[in-house]
């Protein structure tokens, strides 16, 4: 494992505990898949680079054209959320429970 | 919601699901699934309530970490053998983390809990669309991946979905939680076949499908969400409630209808492989899911004598749904096992 | 590998722990920029400068904007940072696992510290990632196209989502 490799692995993982735990407002949490896209974003083309595989350039670029779309969605429920529950804490997503 | 955008979203949700199946490439298999998430977002929030709002929110959460992690996986098993290709998953590591995503991405049990509350929140029309067709495209990425998965985590994860389906729905009263506890329960059953026969996954995904459609259109048709309301369901659609029993019988498991088939087919193959113990575990549960099948059974036809109702009656105003999807799915959601040879031929 | 690599690493995965660790997300947003900076400086390392550019001008100006206009919506009157206890507890057991991960696997860094001398790179005239990134209007044409359509589909995602119960309301419910 190269340092790089190391450095947006660790990235990556750390993004998703951060989802993946205690979260208290909506929009850390879409921040903690950004920082997830972001590490596949330098993944994708780091690989790209040093397997010297040039036609693989795009992909990265395709990458944040959906992680721009996801965001956008994301953001939208936001702005519904907050409509509808009046605010944007996690805690406040209760009414389906079991 | 305006037609227009309805149609751009349904192409949408068609365009996922078969960009996921025609790729080989990992990246590729991500977009469909990506998109198909996206496509379905504004049908599940269309009613704008704080329910649906909050199903939407849970949905795309756990549908984007979920992809996210599969794109990971994929590109680390890119970093250790240089390898894109779908069918070519060969480290173990990120095979078991891909299989772990797929499971989270369609709900199986140790990852199950979204399921019950995003059903909760939607309209049965978009219920059945999230319980049919949006498990269609990680299937079949699990059916690909599924020879390079230690059998161990498809096991487990397979037997912890029948457990986990038959009990959490047992306590529920709540009709579209009772149906996702059988999906998350029936999805169990195709897991558990998916490494060592993909035909049987392939017909247990579609014998279900056609039975959970049947039971989502049924329940539209009566429009009922809830245990209670089924009582009284035979005073709006006679006919139809004594078919529903019957297709809820099926979703369980019961011989002579179409839902008896998968569950014979499986069991048959896992004794053939000589999994004497799984096999066993896996009918037991079963059991457990029958429960809340006859529960329901119970609640429709039995509860209420055949009676003058104090109240008035439903029947008076002709239902006017058209039900030529509903018949047809209900015809074969009950007499299809006697061609299960046909269907098996057909499949393998 | 020269220092200066090694610092953007360092920088990129303590980014990650400042957005991880659950602070309020005034604060998260800027963990994430410094994250943007970071990835942008290890890709313009790497020689992947269009990329780089690319990262740059999208996501830090494009998606972190927004982000940061939200996160300033929902601002609250005391945000918590992370010197606060219950957000440096998470700092720090983050910091400790990458800690751990590090004394792991670092062993098999020493020939990666080393500098190396690079490879007459300064003799292309073209990058190779622009060269490569053309491939996306020629043979990857039909990639282009669902990237296109995607775009326009979350365009009526977000207008169906936000569209309110009764047109137009600020707070319909």
């Amino acid at each position: 494992m190269t340092p790089t490799h190391f450095s947006f692995t660790t990235a990556f993982i750390l993004g998703l505990m951060g989802v993946a735990f205690h979260r208290t407002h909506l929009l850390s949490a879409l921040l903690c898949l950004e920082g997830m896209m972001l590490s596949l974003f330098i993944a994708l083309s780091v690989w790209s680079f040093q397997m010297g595989v040039t036609n693989f350039t795009p992909a990265p670029m395709m990458l944040l054209a959906f992680s721009a779309c996801e965001a956008s969605a994301g953001l939208a429920l936001l702005v519904a959320t907050a409509r509808t529950h009046g605010t944007d804490r996690l805690q406040n997503l209760n009414l389906l429970q079991c | 919601m305006n037609p227009y955008v309805l149609s751009i979203l349904l192409i949408s949700l068609g365009l996922g699901t078969t960009l996921t199946f025609m790729s080989s490439h990992w990246l590729l298999a991500w977009m469909g699934l990506e998109i198909n998430t996206l496509a379905i977002i504004p049908l599940m929030a269309q009613k704008h309530h704080p329910r649906a709002v909050e199903a939407t929110t849970k949905y795309f959460l756990i549908q984007a970490t979920a992809a996210a992690m599969i794109l990971f996986a994929a590109s680390t098993n890119a970093w250790i053998c240089g390898q894109w290709d779908i069918n070519q998953m060969s480290h173990p590591l990120t095979s078991a983390m891909t299989m772990t995503a797929l499971a989270l991405k369609i709900g199986l049990a140790p990852l199950h809990l979204w399921l019950p509350e995003v059903l909760q929140g939607i309209t049965l029309t978009t219920g059945l669309i999230l319980s049919t067709w949006q498990k269609l495209a990680p299937l079949a990425l699990i059916i690909q991946t599924a020879n390079n998965t230690h059998p161990f985590l498809l096991t487990t994860l397979a037997l912890c979905s029948t457990l986990v389906g038959g009990w959490g729905g047992l306590n529920q009263t709540q009709l579209r939680k009772i149906l996702a506890y059988s999906s998350i329960a029936h999805l169990g059953w195709m897991i558990l076949v998916s490494q060592m026969a993909p035909q049987m996954t392939i017909i247990a995904l579609i014998t279900y499908i056609v039975m959970t459609t049947a039971a989502f259109l049924m329940l539209n048709n009566i429009n009922s969400t809830k245990i209670i309301t089924l009582a009284s369901a035979w005073t709006k659609a006679p006919a139809l409630t004594a078919l529903t029993c019957l297709v809820l019988l099926s979703l369980g498991g019961l011989p002579p209808l179409t839902g008896f088939m998968p569950k014979w087919l499986i069991i048959q193959e896992l004794a053939n492989q000589g999994l004497a113990a799984t096999a066993t575990i896996i009918a037991l549960t079963a059991l457990l899911s029958l429960y809340f099948y006859l529960r329901l059974t119970h609640a429709l036809t039995l509860t209420l004598s055949p009676q003058i109702t104090n109240a008035t009656t439903p029947w008076r105003t002709p239902n006017k749904q058209p039900t030529l999807a509903l018949s047809l799915f209900t015809i074969m959601a009950t007499c299809l096992l006697p061609i299960t040879p046909t269907i098996f031929t057909l499949m393998t | 590998m020269s220092y200066l690599f090694c610092m953007w690493l360092v920088l990129l995965i303590l980014g990650l722990v400042a957005v991880a660790s659950n602070p309020a997300p005034y604060f998260a947003a800027l963990g994430l920029v410094v994250v943007a900076g970071a990835g942008c400086a290890v890709l313009a390392g790497f020689g992947a400068s269009f990329l780089a550019v690319v990262l740059f001008l999208i996501y830090l100006g494009g998606m972190l904007v927004v982000f940061a206009y939200s996160a300033a919506l929902a601002a609250e009157p005391h945000p918590e940072g992370w010197w606060d206890v219950s957000v440096l507890e998470y700092v720090i057991f983050y910091l400790v696992g990458v800690g751990v991960a590090v004394a792991y696997f670092s062993s098999e860094w020493y020939n990666y510290l080393l500098p190396v001398v690079s490879v007459c790179k300064e003799f292309f005239v073209l990058c190779e990632d622009v060269g490569g990134v053309g491939v996306m209007y020629s043979l990857g044409g039909g990639l282009l196209v669902i990237c296109a359509s995607v775009l326009l589909l979350s365009l009526f995602v977000v207008l169906e989502l936000v569209r309110g119960a009764s047109r137009g309301a600020l707070r319909a419910v």
